[in-house]
């Protein structure tokens, strides 16, 4: 009878222990982000923050250093690339009166509405995302500071995501790559309306919904589309085009997009208060 | 006095976590210290007790992540379970045995946190590049254990380090 206890015990506790994870798990996906356990989150968040951003100051340095010794490679790339665009920007310059006159003879043609007019919060990028499974960033800016769930996020170069949640002082943003967002897009020559999907870390977007005839180029600029109910303004860059390709019989063409904006080193980025017209 | 080292240890744990080994990552690895937590607890309390720890571990990571409440939770108790089960059969403890064993569970931990949210409906794939990064996952772990098995070891009470106690 001994032996029994000493051997049985331990699973008991380990089943009492997964009973529980699953009543967790359950309450959390019924609780549909009101429940105790976001509560929970968004308290456990700003609890932490001061002690987090104090450590970050602290830290700073060695991740700086670790960034650099595992990217040197990227960095020099980049300083290349950036050098390139420079040259290239400064002869745009010159070009750029004559296009702000075309851009404005444009938004009077088409009345577009352009994510310019929009108020924006800027916030800085306070934690990368956690894990492959979990593509979201947090933000140092909150509901004291006007940013509040389901707001688009840009970067620099276009569309970042999502703002999921959001506790007083930080905010959660789902990021575009992430496997279950999606967003809806035009293609910028055709005017092909589709879906861009999330595939996941370090991967690009899939457009769905394109139709096979339509001829799409490599390097055309995908921008959310902003139909009617869309969660997302009209005209934000969310891409450039890599792939295009229709299977044989195939009702849709296999549409890849790599982001326009570099998800995996955003430092700052602004919230667009935004809501969409119902 | 020993009651408060633990709590201490997953704080300190907890803020490195966030503010240091987030950071230093090589694709999408980078250490999971709280999984390395769970796998010491199992390593040095045992099965029972590990599982315990380790599933309050995994609750303190779901507070900090996006992810279904719960998940970490449950592979975190897992993995220290099935961790203090197989201590439980070494004879002599060796150097080197808490490093590999942080290895293979971490690597084991991080595809079963894949696995168990996809049961649930989470579009996580078992993929090449999940397998490359629960393999990062579980080197990376490997050459922090060193520091955190004997933390842990200083931190649960008297008694719960059998294993690693030579």
């Amino acid at each position: 009878m001994a032996v029994y206890r000493r051997t049985s015990r331990p699973r008991f506790t380990l089943l009492l222990l997964v009973l529980t994870a699953i009543t967790l798990l359950t309450l959390d996906e019924r609780s549909n982000g009101l429940g105790v356990i976001d509560t929970a989150r968004d308290g456990a968040r700003d609890l932490f923050a001061p002690v987090k951003d104090a450590a970050d100051a602290v830290f700073s340095p060695v991740t700086d250093f670790f960034q650099g010794a595992v990217h040197y490679g990227d960095v020099e790339e980049e300083n290349a690339r950036l050098r390139a665009q420079l040259a290239e920007r400064e002869a745009l310059a010159l070009r750029a009166a004559d296009a702000e006159r075309e851009r404005e003879a444009l938004l009077d043609l088409a009345a577009l509405d352009f994510v310019g007019d929009i108020p924006t919060v800027a916030a800085r990028v306070v934690r990368s995302p956690a894990s492959g499974f979990d593509l979201t960033i947090e933000l140092d800016r909150g509901r004291e500071a006007g940013v509040a769930k389901g707001m688009p996020v840009v970067g620099s170069g276009g569309l970042v995501g999502r703002v999921v949640d959001v506790s007083r002082r930080t905010s959660i943003v789902q990021l575009v790559t992430d496997s279950s967002s999606s967003v809806g897009v035009r293609l910028a020559a055709s005017g092909d309306v589709g879906v861009a999907v999330g595939r996941g870390s370090g991967s690009t977007l899939r457009m769905d919904l394109v139709d096979p005839a339509t001829k799409v180029e490599k390097g055309e600029a995908v921008v959310t589309s902003g139909l009617q109910n869309s969660v997302f303004p009209p005209g934000i860059p969310v891409g450039r085009v890599v792939a295009a390709t229709t299977a044989s019989g195939a009702l849709q063409q296999d549409v890849t997009v790599a982001p326009a904006a570099d998800l995996r080193r955003l430092v700052f980025v602004k919230v667009l208060q935004w809501a969409p017209i119902r | 006095m020993t009651r408060v080292r633990l709590p201490f240890l997953v704080f300190v744990a907890l803020v490195l976590h966030l503010s240091l080994f987030l950071a230093v990552r090589v694709g999408d690895a980078h250490p999971r210290v709280l999984l390395l937590m769970a796998v010491g607890a199992g390593f040095l309390a045992g099965a029972e007790r590990g599982a315990v720890i380790g599933f309050g571990l995994g609750v303190l990571a779901d507070l900090f992540v996006q992810t279904p409440f719960g998940l970490s939770a449950l592979t975190y108790a897992l993995v220290a379970f099935a961790v203090g089960g197989f201590q439980s059969g070494i004879i002599r403890a060796a150097w080197w045995i808490p490093a590999v064993t942080a290895m293979v569970a971490s690597f084991a931990g991080v595809l079963g946190y894949a696995l168990f949210g996809s049961l649930i409906g989470q579009p996580y794939a078992i993929s090449v590049h999940l397998v490359a990064v629960a393999a990062g996952v579980g080197l990376m772990n490997a050459v922090l254990a060193p520091l955190v098995v004997p933390a842990m070891s200083w931190a649960l009470p008297s008694g719960a380090d059998r294993a690693f106690a030579r």
